[in-house]
């Protein structure tokens, strides 16, 4: 029914009640937070942008910018690789087996971040398993340092990010009509051939949504830097907590959140785009 | 039968034996901290050379572990109950009025799922500095209910979405208050939606980090926060024992979450 006063409406003023309470604290806890890092970014004494300028200048924001790209781009494309196939995989499984196969799938995605962390400096550290096993059997020789450094950041970074992908590329391949498929083969086509004319074509758009989902909740990664990365591994947002704890440099603290907020803005916007970001959930532990 | 790549046996293995190492890869590390907490105090085993339960002695005795455990549940407690008293009647104007504006507010409460939790940690951190905030329950527990708040309001928005609107209608008509209304025909078919949201918030405050760490000290300090600096500095076998008792609570709350997902969907 399209008329604006049925009877199960509220009218405006009970309603203004209701959403009251929850937008006063929202305003008071989420925007006017925002706004303070805003604008302690641009005052010194008065307004100036020399806070942003210092940080184009400053090798360290640059560094950790350049870090934070390849990071998130590379996870994001390794997750991709890896991802695509496992999709593949869960797509062929008939509807119970791919439930149970989903389970697993879906279990990091309920463990806190810092288990996960926890657990991964206990597989791949330098006493960890991989390396236990590996000197076991190269007799002590072999000593891979896994933890600590960039392959620690990757490793923690896939950990998190593969759920994502593997979830958005399953929901597209899923959604192909098999019949087309069946189709091809009757025509002739090969396996490589139907993949690359079908099948990757038609799954387009769950890995696009995955690749975007994946740089922005990588984007802002702050854990998996912190206690799997080496202090070369530094992302954005350890660059925020180093200036807001170490050098207790507020203003460059907010301009790099600013950054940081304006570019997740930016990828959030496009994932928008792509689809509803109802999708979206848990971003940037 | 239902081959995405037609049905090339080679391509299939390959296919197979990276997903089975991704599987793996992804539920071998959450796993092993389980048989890790029943071995040696001393050092970090696996396989565990003796089986004891001296590391959950150890966390049970020690208050600075025991202490962050009974303070985040705590804070996850009254948060979940304080977001959801704010959020679900919220929702409920926003999905039963015509207000102008709906859409932006609907966009204001999901807006911290989207904005990098570090960005809201240095802001609260500035904002609670002045306030007084800083090292407080009350404190974290605010930021809390910010954060939850679009986990209680995607499920309840839903939730109000699968609800029959004609019973609230026909309450109405027959001459029900609106608060007669609210608890007795709308809150009883929500339970399930209402549920499911705070088991999300439950579980999203009880693992949340970054905000804690940038929030809280030593007086209000939540168990992440304890973990986060525990294995970055000392990384003692405790934590097999704290991450296994998270592990199981995060899975039983998932269950949780899981049941009563596909009972809303068959009811609806």
């Amino acid at each position: 029914m399209a008329s604006s006063t049925s009877a199960s409406d509220l009218g405006p003023g009970t309603a203004l009640l209701l959403l009251a309470p929850l937008t006063v604290l929202m305003a008071a806890i989420l925007l006017y937070p925002l706004g303070v890092i805003v604008w302690t970014s641009v005052n010194n004494g008065g307004f100036t942008l020399s806070a942003y300028a210092d940080l184009a200048q400053s090798t360290l924001f640059l560094k950790v910018l350049r870090n934070t790209f390849e990071i998130a781009i590379g996870g994001t494309l390794m997750s991709l690789v890896i991802g695509y196939p496992v999709a593949m995989h869960l797509a062929a499984q008939p509807p119970t087996r791919r439930t149970a196969y989903l389970i697993m799938v879906m279990l990091p995605f309920w463990t806190s971040i810092l288990v996960k962390s926890f657990a991964l400096v206990a597989v791949f550290g330098n006493q960890g398993l991989v390396n236990q096993l590996l000197g076991f059997l190269s007799g002590g020789a072999i000593k891979l340092p896994m933890m600590f450094n960039r392959v620690g950041v990757i490793l923690g970074m896939l950990n998190f990010l593969l759920p994502f992908m593997i979830l958005s590329i399953l929901g597209s391949l899923l959604s192909i009509d098999r019949r087309l498929i069946l189709a091809a083969e009757t025509m002739g086509a090969g396996p490589l051939r139907i993949f690359w004319r079908i099948t990757l074509p038609l799954s387009m758009p769950g890995m696009i949504a995955g690749i975007l989902i994946n740089v922005t909740l990588s984007i802002g990664m702050y854990i998996t830097p912190a206690l799997l990365g080496g202090r070369q591994d530094m992302m954005v947002a350890n660059l925020v907590d180093f200036y807001t704890r170490q050098t207790l440099d507020w203003t460059a603290a907010s301009a790099s959140a600013v950054v940081l907020l304006v570019l997740s803005g930016l990828l959030v916007a496009l994932l928008g785009r792509v689809r509803g970001a109802a999708g979206l959930s848990g971003a940037g532990a | 039968m239902n081959e995405l790549f037609g049905s090339s046996r080679s391509a299939r293995i390959i296919t197979a034996t990276l997903a089975w190492l991704c599987y793996l890869f992804l539920l071998v590390p959450s796993l092993i901290v389980i048989p890790i907490s029943f071995g040696n105090p001393g050092q970090i085993e696996f396989p565990p050379r003796q089986l004891t339960l001296d590391l959950y002695r150890q966390f049970f005795t020690d208050p600075a572990w025991w202490g962050s455990m009974v303070q985040s549940l705590l804070v996850a407690v009254v948060t979940t109950l304080l977001s959801l008293l704010l959020s679900v009647p919220a929702a409920y104007a926003l999905a039963r009025s015509h207000l102008p504006g709906r859409g932006g507010l609907q966009g204001l409460f999901m807006m911290p799922m989207l904005v990098p939790v570090i960005v809201l940690g240095l802001g609260l951190y500035l904002q609670f500095s002045s306030w007084g905030l800083l090292d407080t329950t009350a404190g974290i527990v605010l930021a809390h209910i910010m954060l939850t708040t679009p986990y209680i309001m995607v499920s309840v928005l839903s939730g109000l979405k699968h609800s029959d609107i004609a019973l609230e209608t026909v309450a109405a008509i027959m001459g029900a208050s609106r608060v007669t209304i609210f608890f007795r025909v709308v809150l009883p078919q929500l339970k399930a939606a209402i549920a499911v949201g705070a088991l999300f918030a439950f579980l999203m405050s009880l693992d949340e980090v970054v905000v804690a760490y940038f929030l809280t000290g030593t007086q209000a300090m939540t168990l992440p926060v304890k973990m986060f600096s525990s294995i970055r500095w000392e990384l003692t076998p405790v934590l097999a024992a704290v991450s296994t008792l998270l592990t199981v609570l995060s899975l039983l709350i998932a269950l949780g979450i899981i049941a009563l997902q596909r009972k809303t969907e068959a009811s609806s």
